[in-house]
């Protein structure tokens, strides 16, 4: 019952959180310089388009009615229209939100996973040479810049030895090709993935690698590891069964805590190797002046990122009894 | 909360000897040396020749990218200005993006974090909920909207932008620190002999609670630095300043990538290595202030 009460409220806490968000770029949209009409308006539109967005958008009424529509819109899902694609914002959206999902959410398991296994290991071998090694290259890596990490990995991996397509998230003659098998067009996906994938995974494993090392260190000083010693385990399961469980629950906070700087890793990634995601449509927007389209994307990645947050406080309560008592 | 600095003749020569048993951070101190002396480099090539202006400086024999050559020792960009003087005025836009923007957020991060801890209730609850949601809220992201909605962002508004992003981080850990001081004895006794509420928290919790400010700032220099070159690389940097991130975005948006390594290796190869010396900095300062972690780094 209790883990309900929590869900419940951290879910009250999220929609007061995403309420704040989308006031503030209300209000941003509208004090930012040059009048409202003009970032609503593209000047390619014909003066019938023009009229359905003013009336639609309430632009000749109070600010505080514009507010009210503008909230209205939002919960009717109707988020205006594309100056870029001329389709209504929501359309255009809808497919990416998967596409930035399944490249975020594997990436980011996959690291933390990665992470919390070597973190172990380098805790467990400490002061070795496959320790120094683990550490460095987590030093290393952690800290190049993505962006130009991408850069050189589409030039030595696929235009240097051609083992991955530069770019894109899939070749479209496979895809329309009706005859070619469900199995083959997932595989030429996952091919197109994996560069993008590699960038974020790099980036990223070795923060959780570091943080589980450091924690792993201090849970093997605790007294119940050396009572699990006493009782003669075997090191496999001390490390397994006793320290990692506990050590692993910093790396969970922080997978959380480092949401934001994943998600904006995110949409350079999806920038750099043009995956048809959220991120990357953003980026495009925003270099477009397509408001109504930056403004959609920007919601749905904060809600992307709030909802994500909260699975990862879910997955810590569960993991951890003591936060759900508190 | 450290012993050495407490005990201390001369406290910053305590810290720097348990500074210098950390390898990783000399290295770190190392590397942030050699980019100064980039920084500060950084002004000798236009006075040889107005050619080697990083901005506005042309080769008028040069009007391709061009490798390295004795003329420009790390070659051309697109239109015949020098990589090398490029990277080195890179190198001073990166200290100043950094070490501003940083410096900003953590006095802003402490103000709060002091204003919140002291005065708790509702000023409390209403900054510890605007630190939670700035926390979630992808900083560069938030930047780019903004860079939309203002038609382009000079290079200090993005300074100022990224240092309003990233206090909440400070301001949480000065807040817990300031509600362990503010029962002290010491504030009691402040209190007694009728010192107001400024003066408690500028002369007698303020003081205690810098240092750890000042851990956080290495952190903030990196991130302010990478979201900088970020924000250039994806266009939307200051167009009157040479970054490294703006030097990337010119190699990938006039097609270079794959025909100029040496132009796309440099400027990639700052970034990071700036980035690691500073995180190897902030860790060993880790360590000098909080003694748990001394050695469980390095092993």
């Amino acid at each position: 019952m209790r883990i309900w009460r929590f869900l419940l409220r951290r879910l009250f806490q999220v929609g007061i959180s995403f309420f704040i968000i989308l006031s503030l770029l209300f209000f941003l949209l509208r004090l930012s310089p040059g009048d409202p009409y003009s970032k609503y308006i593209d000047s390619d539109m014909t003066t019938q388009e023009v009229e359905i967005i003013k009336s639609q958008m309430g632009l000749d009424r109070p600010l505080w009615a514009q507010y009210l529509i503008y909230l209205k819109n939002f919960i009717k899902g109707d988020m205006g229209i594309s100056f870029y694609y001329g389709k209504p914002v929501g359309e255009v959206i809808r497919g990416k939100v998967f596409n930035t999902i399944l490249l975020f959410t594997t990436s980011v398991i996959f690291s933390a996973l990665v992470g919390i296994f070597l973190g172990k290991i380098a805790a467990w071998k400490r002061g070795s040479l496959l320790d120094s090694f683990l550490t460095f290259s987590s030093l290393v890596t952690h800290t190049l810049f993505l962006p130009w990490l991408g850069l050189l990995l589409i030039w030595l991996l696929g235009y240097k030895l051609e083992l991955f397509p530069l770019s894109s998230m899939y070749t479209p003659e496979i895809w329309l090709d009706p005859e070619i098998s469900f199995l083959r067009k997932l595989l030429d996906v996952l091919h197109h993935m994996f560069l993008p994938f590699l960038t974020l995974f790099l980036l990223h494993f070795g923060s959780y690698l570091l943080l589980m090392r450091n924690s792993m260190i201090g849970v093997l000083k605790e007294d119940y590891i050396l009572t699990a010693k006493a009782k003669g385990l075997e090191d496999k399961d001390i490390i397994n069964k006793h320290a990692v469980p506990n050590a692993s629950l910093p790396v969970i906070t922080s997978v959380g805590l480092s949401l934001a700087f994943s998600i904006n890793g995110g949409a350079l990634t999806e920038t750099v190797f043009s995956w048809p995601g959220l991120g990357r449509e953003l980026v495009v927007a925003v270099s477009q002046n397509d408001y109504p389209l930056a403004q959609a994307a920007f919601l749905l990645i904060a809600i992307v990122v709030l909802l994500a947050n909260l699975l990862v406080d879910l997955l810590y309560a569960y993991l951890d009894p003591r936060i759900r008592y508190e | 909360m450290n012993n050495a600095i407490k005990e201390g003749k001369g406290p910053i020569s305590e810290a720097w000897k348990l500074f210098k048993e950390s390898n990783l951070g000399k290295t770190g101190l190392v590397i942030l040396l050699f980019f100064a002396l980039m920084a500060i480099l950084s002004f000798i090539p236009p006075l040889i020749d107005p050619m080697y202006h990083p901005l506005k400086g042309v080769d008028p024999s040069i009007s391709v990218s061009t490798p390295p050559s004795l003329r420009h020792w790390l070659g051309t960009d697109f239109m015949g200005r020098d990589i090398l003087s490029q990277l080195l005025a890179g190198a001073r836009v990166a200290f100043v993006v950094g070490i501003s923007s940083a410096l900003m957020s953590i006095i802003l991060g402490t103000l709060l974090g002091m204003i919140a801890g002291y005065w708790g209730r509702i000023v409390d609850t209403l900054i510890m909920r605007a630190a939670d949601i700035i926390m979630v809220l992808p900083t560069l992201l938030v930047i780019l909207v903004l860079a939309a909605l203002f038609k382009g962002l000079s290079i200090w508004s993005i300074v100022i932008i990224i240092a309003i992003f990233r206090w909440p981080g400070v301001s949480r850990v000065i807040r817990a620190q300031t509600l362990s001081l503010k029962n002290r004895p010491f504030v009691d006794a402040a209190r007694a002999v009728g010192a107001g509420h400024m003066r408690i928290l500028f002369r007698h919790i303020m003081p205690n609670v810098v240092p750890l400010a000042f851990l956080y700032m290495t952190f903030r220099v990196t991130s302010a630095i990478v979201i900088e070159a970020a924000l250039a690389f994806l266009g939307f940097g200051d167009p009157t300043t040479v970054s490294w991130g703006m030097m990337l975005q010119w190699v990938w948006k006039t097609g270079h990538m794959f025909k100029a390594p040496y132009w796309l290796l440099p400027p990639g190869i700052c970034i990071s290595l700036i980035t690691l010396s500073f995180y190897l900095i902030g860790r060993a300062m880790e360590q000098v202030l909080d003694p748990r972690l001394r050695r469980d780094w390095e092993g």
